[in-house]
């Protein structure tokens, strides 16, 4: 295997494994005779370790914890935004104030909303207050590059809502939810087809910055020394926040169990393809 | 006819090869070190011909890589680009036990074999 290839296959490694590996590797790699197999087998490899690698610090429990929190209030961040989707501007919306059931249990959903909002304030704020401490003292710009992930996803997103929204005339954003659907589009909306282009993009977005936002923030807790912060104090909002989560899901299925009561024919219609159907969405 | 017959024995003899191999890339480079000191192609090598099984690179420096971080083995000096590893004392009570354990699985084993 030639030195290019094996310096290259060894640079896919982490760098906590290359620090310690590297030299070594690339000189068994160089005396490695050449082949797929044994291409796929590095790449293969260092993608484990990649995944498996603790960094450069071993997550303690309550870095796990926080890792877990994010990952969990992301979920239902991107569960609500499903929700909210499969209802708004569908004839459903109109059911609810006619079915106080059916309200309530959207109300459950937005109450477990806030309380799992509160529940990661709660937790996050004052880690995050520590870890912009550690990272000013310690200057490890790459955890602040990473904590400022969700913050540029959500920002790029809006940006792309505001210039997309203006390029199409100033009438219409382009939301994943307002494309199509059992309504006539107001007069000023862009085509149907300009619509639907715009909307993936806003879509893409959304999910690339939720899947952004969910490795990042992981990985800024666990390349953070947070062992001096004792006092950093979360039992209590994490257990607010499966709560609030478990209260979320509670309110999803009475949700759906009511529409299903009192607007089956609303709740199974088909009313204009991917980002009207509440039937995908549901 | 006679090329496929051929092909699906040749294939069922391949599977009975695999089946007699030993895949455990962690206790094989223990194994491989039990009679001392070794560099990485060494190893490989040794393994081939102690277990049927060629280990990839990516796997070698795999298993060195945690064995090393379970300090079960420790690299030696480099010699001309080679980087020797040789087994710790825990490394060396780990290897014992666990081939002591696969002996008494395999006696087991095979007794039921012959039992039958």
């Amino acid at each position: 295997m030639n030195a290019r290839l094996a310096r290259r296959l060894a640079a896919l490694y982490p760098r906590a494994w290359r620090a310690r590996y590297a030299e070594e590797f690339e000189a068994f790699l160089g005396a490695h005779p050449p082949g797929f197999r044994a291409v796929f087998n590095v790449v293969g490899w260092a993608m484990y370790e990649r995944v498996s690698s603790p960094g450069e610090f071993n997550m303690d429990q309550r870095q796990r914890s926080l890792v877990l929190m994010a990952y969990a209030y992301l979920a239902a961040v991107a569960a609500g935004v499903n929700f909210y989707w499969t209802v708004a501007d569908t004839p459903l919306a109109t059911a609810m104030h006619g079915h106080s059931a059916l309200f309530a249990s959207w109300t459950l959903v937005r109450a477990g909303s806030f309380l799992a909002l509160a529940a990661v304030a709660a937790a996050g704020l004052p880690v995050l207050a520590a870890m912009v401490r550690s990272v000013v003292a310690t200057r490890r710009w790459d955890v602040a590059g990473r904590l400022a992930v969700p913050a540029c996803a959500a920002l790029v997103t809006l940006l792309w809502m505001a210039a997309a929204g203006m390029w199409a005339g100033g009438h219409w954003i382009p939301t994943p939810w307002d494309v199509t659907g059992d309504w006539t589009a107001p007069a000023g909306w862009p085509p149907l087809t300009t619509r639907w282009m715009l909307s993936s993009v806003t879509f893409a977005l959304l999910a690339a910055g939720l899947i952004a936002s969910a490795i990042s923030v992981a990985q800024a807790i666990r390349r953070s020394d947070l062992s001096k912060h004792r006092r950093l104090w979360f039992a209590a909002p994490s257990l607010a926040l499966a709560g609030s989560v478990a209260v979320m899901a509670l309110g999803v299925l009475a949700w759906g169990w009511f529409a299903e009561q009192y607007a089956a024919s609303d709740f199974h219609a088909r009313n204009g393809g991917l980002f009207s159907s509440t039937n995908f969405a549901s | 006819m006679v090329y496929y017959v051929t092909r699906s024995n040749r294939h069922a003899a391949d599977d009975e090869a695999d089946l007699g191999r030993y895949s455990d890339p962690p206790l094989l480079v223990l194994a491989s070190l039990a009679d001392g000191p070794k560099h990485g192609h060494k190893m490989i090598e040794d393994i081939a011909r102690m277990s049927g099984s060629r280990l990839g690179p990516g796997t070698l420096y795999g298993a060195i890589a945690r064995l090393e971080r379970e300090k079960l083995i420790e690299p030696l000096p480099a010699e001309e680009r080679r980087y020797p590893y040789r087994l710790t004392a825990k490394g060396l009570r780990v290897l014992r036990a666990k081939l002591a354990t696969l002996r008494r699985f395999a006696r087991a084993g095979l007794r039921k074999l012959e039992a039958r």
